[in-house]
């Protein structure tokens, strides 16, 4: 399989007009508050490791995703209903041979109840954002987030500790009595930014030919709407108009992007929508995401970036179902997709068991025996159940 | 040595009508323009017809530039800018440098008068909500002056005429989200200008306003707003638009009808942003030139503004026009001739003291 970009239309924008990034109208650079702030002696700055890739961020400014030694946030919402997605950045780490961490002292961030008004206060959010990151610092690897909820939340906390020297020190106080220092990482690097940047290598260890999938995008709100200036932007993916992350990636595997209409919305998780108007969740996932893009794209699966996303469009269809809509997109994250493509089992590594919308006719396009798969799961489910193991490990998913 | 001459940045209106009185005064006026045409945004953005009084906007530019090129006492430097500047109020020594070949020159100016405008807000920069760089069929106001200057007013993605058009107003303005909390002034007027254009031009055409208020400044109400709706019917809704997606072949405008507290989506052939002001590439550079202060949207800073419009913070250097921020033409005009009698009032002070 070569690596490498295969052109395709819809990421290309449909005007003749070219947009041309103007940095002086970036809002302000945190890094150089994150830096002054540390000069003050108000906290550390966990550096990021070498090597590290930089990549564009909205206004034209750099940004650096460590390749390795890195830290791995979980997210609730992956390890609790979709583990393949974990597990497959995992996976993927490991076949780059990249060093990581999967720590065991990571708590929940809590922002996903704090975005339903249900939780705490701003120091008390920072606090738990603050006690992750002092908890990779004394690791010595770099925090990587897995959910973009996270992601998203811990920027804006970044923002609050910024400019708020009395919630800075509140959070200050919690960390002392934690016994832990104050520790801001230089970025807060996504996973899917990981993956934006790796997205060559991943390409050039393809094993599987992707040429024939159509793949809509759904683009995190909590990614790229919430700080958005330090969201990765690319001239070449949408003209420089949308994110770039996930995107990018479908054009490196070689497979093709198709636009749809509704592309900006949400994908029905809402910041609290799913926890307290649920059945607004389902009918928007279903009517504005899912049935907008078969009518519109026909895609074979549509790849998004975060645990909310996933589980939402996926987890919703089955209403539409039972209602006759036109619905029926299996769901993924990119992380998955990358998986796939450079040849990862997927029951041992994306587990798209776990997934409730029919994917296996997407398997047959990726030319996966699923039936074959489904037999090597199984006979690793009767060894666990047997006894003869407590649970897989690495040296089984490879197997 | 203190000199009676008044230097004028900027070939746009303000500064055309600056040079002019400056000349008609009895002073030298150079003229320094950065483009190689004079006229400014008028010309250089093909505006059709005046906001407003509706004339030719060609033909009422023109005249100003005559009232310069046809001065003794006038001398223009075109695909020229300022690049240096040192002394003070009645004896500035300013370096103007010419485009391509790097000549420059340094002049003596008593008094200086910036009138180096605004630049139309970009609407692909903060969000893309509006699908500008995306679909060829949203325009800005711009864009749309330029085909009713020409009388084609047509869907640009193929060429034909639009049944539907809508304006959408307050295009980076009055938007805290993005940092310009101000009111561009003009686009309300401008809009509903052309939507009465739109409707004469194409008469099949059904035309929208989508607006959070209509800010019709002083006789603008009766001339432009109630014969939009009345004689040539505009249909005016108040909303909020919130995307501007493609369906098919048409544009599909989303947003909510506040008046009627409920979601809308609307289908449309060509969907007009009204753009609002912001500061040019010109008056963010001349200002940090003169060292003037600005204001936090980098417009040159008036001071006094009420009772001084002209004045900036620095003394013997004045502002006409949009270079201060949103300015409409009349505006623009008045405080070209208020700078342009302080600018001679101070040399004639310095040169006879």
């Amino acid at each position: 399989m070569t690596a490498g970009f295969i052109p395709f239309d819809a990421v290309n924008t449909k005007s003749s007009r070219k947009f041309e990034r103007e940095a002086e109208y970036a809002p302000e650079d945190f890094h150089e508050k994150v830096f002054e702030l540390e000069a003050e002696g108000e906290w550390i700055v966990q550096r990021v490791p070498e090597p590290y890739v930089e990549v564009m961020t909205k206004y034209g400014r750099k940004k650096k995703i460590p390749l390795e030694l890195t830290w791995h946030h979980k997210s609730c919402g992956q390890c609790g209903h979709i583990p393949g997605y974990s597990t497959s950045i995992f996976w993927l780490n490991r076949k780059l041979n990249f060093k990581y961490i999967d720590p065991t002292d990571q708590t929940s961030c809590t922002a996903w109840n704090y975005y339903a008004s249900a939780t705490s206060n701003a120091p008390a959010q920072a606090s738990v954002a603050m006690r992750n990151f002092a908890a990779a610092y004394e690791t010595g690897y770099f925090p990587i987030i897995h959910c973009g909820t996270s992601y998203g939340h811990y920027k804006e906390v970044r923002e609050e500790l910024m400019h708020h020297a009395e919630i800075r020190h509140q959070t200050r106080d919690v960390m002392r009595k934690l016994g832990k220092p104050m520790v801001m990482p230089e970025e807060i690097v996504h996973y899917s930014e990981w993956v934006h940047a790796v997205r060559d290598r991943i390409a050039a260890d393809q094993k599987r030919d992707f040429s024939k999938l159509a793949v809509t995008v759904h683009p995190a709100c909590h990614y790229y709407k919430l700080v958005q200036e330090d969201a990765i932007y690319d001239p070449d993916i949408y003209g420089g108009q949308r994110t770039a992350t996930v995107s990018s990636l479908i054009a490196a595997l070689g497979a093709q992007v198709r636009d749809y209409s509704t592309w900006y919305d949400c994908c029905g998780f809402g910041f609290r929508h799913i926890l307290v108007q649920r059945d607004f969740t389902r009918s928007f996932a279903t009517r504005r995401k899912i049935q907008v893009m078969k009518e519109e794209a026909d895609p074979d699966v549509v790849i998004t970036h975060d645990t909310g996303c996933v589980t939402t469009l996926d987890k919703s269809q089955f209403v539409g179902q039972a209602h006759g809509l036109n619905v029926g997109v299996p769901v993924m994250s990119d992380a998955q997709f990358a998986a796939l493509a450079m040849g990862a089992h997927p029951y041992r590594v994306c587990q798209l068991h776990w997934h409730s919308t029919e994917y296996r006719p997407l398997l047959e396009k990726m030319d996966i025996d699923h039936e074959k798969a489904w037999a090597e799961f199984q006979d690793d489910l009767k060894d666990l159940k047997s006894g003869k193991k407590e649970y897989l490990t690495w040296e089984d998913i490879d197997a | 040595m203190a000199s009676d001459t008044i230097l004028i940045i900027g070939g746009g209106p303000a500064g055309l009508e600056a040079a002019r009185l400056v000349g008609d005064l009895g002073h030298k006026a150079i003229l320094v323009e950065k483009r190689d045409h004079l006229g400014g945004t008028p010309i250089a953005e093909n505006y059709a017809a005046l906001t407003h009084g509706f004339r030719d906007a060609e033909e009422a530019v023109d005249e100003l530039i005559r009232g310069v090129t046809h001065n003794p006492n006038t001398d223009v430097h075109l695909s020229s800018e300022v690049v240096a500047a040192e002394g003070s109020a009645g004896s500035f020594k300013v370096t103007i440098a010419k485009a391509g070949n790097g000549a420059s020159q340094v002049v003596e100016a008593g008094a200086v008068i910036v009138a180096t405008g605004f630049q139309h807000f970009d609407p692909g920069r903060e969000t893309q909500m509006y699908g500008y760089y995306e679909y060829d069929d949203v325009i800005t106001l711009a864009d749309a002056e330029a085909m009713l200057k020409h009388h084609r007013f047509v869907k640009p993605s193929n060429g034909q005429p639009p049944e539907r058009v809508c304006f959408i107003q307050c295009v980076g303005s009055r938007d805290r989200q993005i940092g310009n909390e101000y009111c561009s002034k003009v686009c309300c007027g401008i809009a509903s200008k052309q939507a009465i254009e739109v409707r004469q031009q194409v008469p099949n055409a059904k035309v929208f306003i989508f607006y959070i208020d209509m800010r019709m400044y002083g006789y603008w109400e009766n001339e432009i707003y109630w014969p939009a709706q009345e004689k040539y019917h505009v249909q005016y809704v108040k909303g909020i638009i919130t995307e501007i997606i493609r369906k098919g072949d048409r544009l599909l405008v989303r947003g909510e009808d506040t008046t009627m507290g409920r979601p809308m989506e609307v289908p449309m052939d060509v969907v007009v942003l009204a753009v609002g002001m912001e500061p040019s590439r010109g008056t963010k550079d001349v200002a940090r030139v003169f060292g003037l202060k600005q204001n936090k949207y980098k417009f040159v800073d008036v001071p006094q503004e009420s009772l001084d419009p002209t004045a900036t913070s620095a003394p013997g250097i004045f502002v006409a026009g949009a270079a201060a921020g949103p300015k409409d033409l009349d505006d623009t005009m008045a405080m070209a001739g208020a700078a342009a009698a302080k600018a001679v009032a101070l040399v004639r002070t310095r040169v006879t003291a």
